[in-house]
């Protein structure tokens, strides 16, 4: 089960943005994008980044939102684009030769981080009344 | 007042582990050894592999082994008992091993002055794929009792290494395993990759192994010779 380990990863990645802007700040999305040749399980990964996500700064509230990335890849004898896939065994539909070079599918990053600033204002507004 | 912002900047899930076997792979260096991460299905033979290889190896090369269990130190007892020094690490709830608890073995306890490492991964197929940990190869046990139709389940793991053994091959003969089959699976996935039959059991294929691992702290040897001359003359 590493998808608990990929979650945690995402959560330190937002709750380190966070720390960039400002501690008071909330995130309200985190997108991700997991390519479809990674070992990567996306309703492991929500689950598990649902269930952790109150144990970080900030991140309570976050939603994660999960794009799968099709592979691509030219095939080694002759280069044409095709998508790999188990049923063929990975191999060109064209000429059977397997993968030449993968050009997509090996993704596994977070894109975007949405940060709600309602918090950061307030926090902004009594410490000039306090001031 | 209620607003927004979006933070863009693409950032690797997993960077973390990625700068951690980074800075293995320097650690490895200093030692100048040879590292190799051995990952299979549970008891697809890699203890056994160690234990034959470290037998008939004899003097050819020095080693020292970290041995990556979920619970216990079974395979580290058997290792031991060939003579060659074993670094545990128990991964507890984890199904593999990560850069980051290499790293703390590295700090916590000095490995030996050996020609090679050899990095016994937790046994399975999937997991292990995703966190490089600072090796100079990758190798892949494929158990003839397990199926040819593997590398087309668990794709990552076989197009993410340098070799694929096939393992327990005095069993052919009893399975229904395609040697031929299996070989052209892995190389439509890695097309580079080489493949080795053996038997650990009955020394099937092991001097070429041997002779491969000769073959590759040799390459690295002469790797960090050109790396040291580089340095030099830049400065």
């Amino acid at each position: 089960m590493h998808e608990s380990a990929i979650a945690k990863s995402i959560l330190e990645i937002v709750e380190q943005r966070l720390r960039s802007i400002g501690a008071a700040a909330d995130a309200q999305s985190v997108e991700v994008l997991f390519g479809e040749f990674r070992n990567v399980d996306p309703e492991s990964v929500a689950f598990a980044f649902d269930n952790m996500k109150a144990l970080f700064q900030g991140c309570a509230n976050c939603r994660l939102s999960i794009s799968t990335i099709i592979a691509a890849a030219l095939c080694k004898d002759n280069e044409h684009q095709y998508r790999p896939m188990a049923n063929n065994a990975y191999r060109c539909p064209a000429c059977a030769s397997g993968i030449g070079k993968l050009l997509q599918g090996e993704e596994l990053d977070v894109v975007n981080v949405t940060v709600e600033l309602e918090r950061m204002e307030k926090e902004k507004e009594q410490h000039a009344r306090v001031g | 007042m209620h607003e927004s912002a979006d933070e863009h900047a693409l950032e690797r899930i997993l960077g973390k582990n990625e700068e951690m076997a980074e800075h293995n792979r320097d650690h490895f260096r200093s030692l100048k050894a040879c590292t190799f991460n051995l990952m299979s299905a549970p008891g697809a033979g890699k203890t056994s592999l160690l234990e034959t290889t470290f037998q008939k190896a004899g003097s050819t090369f020095s080693s020292c082994v970290i041995e990556g269990d979920m619970v216990g130190d079974l395979d580290a007892c058997r290792i031991r008992k060939t003579g060659v020094a074993v670094h545990q690490i128990s991964t507890g709830r984890s199904c593999h091993l990560d850069a980051q608890m290499i790293a703390r073995l590295l700090h916590a306890e000095p490995l030996e002055k050996t020609n090679a490492i050899f990095i016994e991964n937790v046994g399975n197929l999937v997991c292990p794929a995703e966190f490089p940990l600072g090796e100079h190869r990758r190798i892949v046990l494929l158990c003839v009792t397990e199926g040819d139709d593997k590398p087309i389940k668990y794709p990552v793991i076989f197009r993410n290494c340098h070799l694929v053994l096939f393992t327990k091959c005095d069993l052919l003969e009893h399975v229904e395993f395609d040697i031929n089959k299996a070989t052209k699976n892995i190389q439509a996935i890695n097309p580079d990759v080489k493949t080795m039959q053996i038997s650990a059991k009955t020394g099937y294929g092991i001097d070429r192994w041997i002779a491969w691992l000769v073959s590759e702290m040799t390459d690295y040897r002469e790797h960090l010779k050109t790396a040291k001359h580089v340095h030099h003359t830049a400065h």
